[in-house]
């Protein structure tokens, strides 16, 4: 059973690579990235051996951690998460979880990722030699767990997230997990704006070491050290923490498995609604007049706030903002101004965040495309439900900043750049979206897979949209960083410039991508679908 | 009956990759008339269906609805149409009153002509208890209903039905029936694809038989039926199975 369905696993990757040849490239890059990591590798191995025991156990805790997190982490933010092998496929089968399992854990180490990073432990697990084989022993042991616990973890929070989001709860959930999550970073953050980076790795960083040592994060990586100094009890102990995350993780995923197999994602739940939001919609001062655009937006609306695709890109894009606050800031002591960056990254991404925004609606698309030349309605139904809650998110976080750096001169530029920043992002993903449509998970799928080999689907898209943007934002923020370094005065310019580059991007985005929206009707749908 | 056809294409051609999936198909659907389109799995009707109503563009060709070009002012003629895709999902979050509303807002009505109509599509579809339903909590033939309740919304002058009987129980399909035979009688065009032949037969006054992406035979269905029934004649057109291969382990003794 494993080889079948590590075989299916390959198979479809074959067959893909055969039919659409650009995967392919994205694929020898990986592994040419991959192997240029090497030397690198081999170099802080070197490195790592000629340090004595304890500071080569610190880094590697310390990596050890971090790539925990980040496994655990990085599938919900970036889709990424292969889906060749969701359990769901299974279903029609009729398999136990049971019997597939041995084969989803096989095909879930056979990744690209996966392989590099058990390359990557096996490289810098033998910084370990030097101290006679038993050690070498226990930290190749200790490492492989570690990676065991970091490919599995990934799993895990993956199939957790796509549960929670697509239940009833999904809104609390999402709320609930963002709250966590700033107050986790909260005391981090805290301490080292009150300290400073040199103390607080002076103090603060040892005791987080030694206490990660003793976690499911670091426990595997600390092991080698403890049977260096002789203790092989910690090392065993050690271990075995770790053997024990690992099998708990397996165990949750198997759970998970099991689950999926005869409980599909995404139903409503037998919910009822007994108002009809699309005839008699809550009014706001987002929802447009046109009737057809007036419906897209009402039918978006509850998108935004029921869809678990759409709940996870809002909780995504306020990671980077809170990262480059919480972190980025007082690591690198930067002056208060900077925090200015937070709102305006805030804008961006969120404008950015929506350049496949039509790929969304891949099942559906076809009622608008069937009832008329309705792109301008389409587009601006959605824009307007985009832009309806990013605004007011957005000024919130610029008034914000405001309130904490005390200066309320940059108010208005501040405002101004954040209004141009949003308008000119959300028009440049706008038309994006309309161009350069890929896939997007489908409606009840999870938030967090992504078609076979989607690392590279939407890469053309990405790249384009990205850096159309980035050529586009720094004219509208450059009027802002001069009212900062150069004169005040150009505060008031940015304001105005700011609200006129935004509302004049977001307007003829709206004209542009309606119009293209209209042209290309006939391909959108073979486009996503 | 008008002189005008309902829908006529000329020359449509749609090639995926190395498959020509429609090979320069020419079909007038004369207004007024019940048109059944029958073809074997993967013969291109849902391809054809598709450019015929906007959702794919052909490589080559033209489709005229009621002699507006459907490529050219599509502003003009898709209001004439409605659409009943197959095999495509609808936006599930809303509830199936609510998509109702939806496409009449989107056509264009007025609020109190789509609270009207969308209460008597309810009704005569038997949706009125799933009306405050989401739809991705839809049997398949509930989906269906709500589909054909979306593509009547408007009261268009051509319904293009993918499969609209498909996983629909009895009496709704008795329902949708008399529906569409209503429509056709006060002067309207339907055109739907179908692989129940008993149910074409019965209910079509026209019908064309697809195969490889071609238009094998069409016109009035006495007239493609010839003597036998319309089972027959297709299979006479398309070719049986193959390899007729006796499949003895399925034996139960």
């Amino acid at each position: 059973m494993v080889a079948t369905v590590v075989g299916i696993r390959l198979r479809t990757t074959r067959h893909l690579l055969r039919r659409d040849w650009w995967r392919a490239v994205v694929l020898a890059l990986g592994l040419l990235w991959g192997l240029a990591m090497l030397p690198t590798l081999l170099i802080a191995q070197a490195a790592l051996a000629g340090q004595d025991a304890g500071i080569r156990a610190d880094a590697l805790v310390a990596l050890c951690s971090v790539l925990c997190v980040g496994w655990a982490t990085v599938p919900l933010v970036v889709a990424g998460l292969d889906d060749t092998l969701e359990p769901a496929r299974f279903r029609s089968l009729g398999v136990p979880a049971r019997t597939i399992m041995p084969g989803l854990v096989a095909a879930a180490f056979l990744t690209l990722p996966a392989l590099f990073f058990a390359l990557l432990m096996v490289i810098l697990g033998a910084s370990w030699r030097g101290e006679g084989a038993a050690v070498l022993l226990v930290a190749l042991a200790g490492l492989g767990l570690m990676l065991a616990s970091m490919v599995m973890g990934a799993r895990v929070s993956a199939a957790w997230a796509a549960r929670l989001l697509s239940s009833r709860r999904a809104k609390l959930a999402t709320v609930a997990a963002m709250v966590v999550g700033l107050a986790a970073i909260a005391p981090v953050a805290l301490a080292l704006f009150r300290d400073g980076l040199t103390s607080v790795l002076a103090e603060d960083v040892e005791i987080l070491l030694s206490r990660l040592a003793d976690s499911p994060l670091g426990a595997g990586a600390a092991a080698p050290r403890a049977a260096a100094e002789g203790d092989w009890l910690g090392a065993a102990w050690r271990l075995a923490l770790q053997a024990g995350w690992a099998l708990a993780l397996l165990a949750v995923w198997h759970e998970n498995v099991a689950r999926s197999l005869v409980a599909p994602l995404g139903r409503g739940g037998g919910a009822r609604r007994h108002h009809d939001r699309v005839l008699d919609p809550t009014r706001t001062p987002a929802t447009p007049r046109d009737p057809a655009a007036g419906a897209v937006h009402a039918r978006l609306a509850r998108a935004w706030t029921s869809d678990p695709r759409y709940l996870a890109s809002l909780a995504g894009v306020l990671l980077l903002p809170a990262f480059f606050f919480a972190l980025v800031m007082p690591v690198f002591d930067l002056d208060r101004r900077w925090a200015y960056v937070v709102p305006l990254m805030l804008a961006a991404t969120i404008g950015w965040g929506r350049h496949n925004d039509v790929a969304f609606d891949s099942t559906g698309l076809w009622l608008d495309v069937v009832s008329g030349r309705l792109g301008r309605a389409v587009m601006g139904g959605r824009l307007a439900a985009a832009a309806g809650w990013a605004l007011p998110l957005v000024l919130a976080a610029a008034v914000g900043t405001v309130v904490w750096t005390g200066r309320w001169h940059d108010a208005p530029g501040l405002l101004g750049a954040c209004v141009g920043v949003l308008g000119v992002s959300l028009a440049v993903a706008a038309v994006s979206a309309v161009l350069l449509p890929y896939r997007a998970p489908a409606p009840g799928a999870s938030p967090f897979g992504a078609e076979v080999g989607a690392v590279g689907a939407g890469l053309a898209a990405q790249l384009a949209s990205s850096l159309v943007a980035l050529g586009l934002v720094p004219f509208v923020v450059v009027p802002f960083v001069l009212s900062l370094t150069l004169a005040p005065a150009w505060g008031w310019l940015a304001c105005v410039a700011g609200l006129v580059a935004g509302i004049g991007a977001y307007v003829g985005a709206l004209r542009l991508a309606g119009m293209l929206y209209d042209r290309r009707s006939g391909r959108l749908l073979a486009a996503v679908a | 009956m008008t002189t005008v056809p309902a829908l006529a294409l000329r020359g449509l051609t749609k090639r995926f990759g190395s498959t020509l999936a429609v090979d320069r198909v020419d079909l007038d659907i004369p207004a007024g008339s019940f048109y059944g389109v029958v073809g074997p799995n993967g013969a291109g009707k849902t391809t054809t269906l598709s450019m015929a109503t906007g959702l794919l563009e052909p490589d080559a060709g033209s489709v005229a609805v009621l002699g507006v070009d459907l490529w050219a002012a599509p502003e003009v003629a898709k209001p004439l149409l409605g659409v009943l895709p197959d095999g495509l999902h609808t936006f599930d979050r809303l509830t199936g009153a609510e998509l109702i509303s939806y496409a009449g807002r989107l056509r264009g009505l007025d609020r109190d002509t789509v609270r009207a109509r969308r209460d008597d599509l309810l009704a005569a579809l038997d949706l009125e208890d799933a009306g405050s339903v989401l739809v991705m909590d839809y049997s398949a033939g509930m989906t269906k209903k709500v589909g054909l309740a979306c593509a009547l919304v408007h009261a268009p002058r051509v319904l293009v039905l993918d499969e609209p009987f498909e996983a629909v129980d009895p009496v709704s399909a008795g329902a949708i029936r008399r529906i569409l035979a209503a429509f056709v009688e006060s002067g309207g065009t339907v055109v739907m694809s179908s692989h129940v032949m008993a149910l074409v037969e019965r209910l079509c006054d026209h019908v064309a038989v697809v195969g490889a992406g071609r238009v094998l035979d069409a016109g009035p269905l006495g007239d493609v039926r010839g003597g036998g029934d319309l089972e027959e004649r297709f299979v006479a057109l398309v070719g049986d199975v193959r390899d007729q291969r006796d499949l003895t382990w399925l034996r139960q003794s």
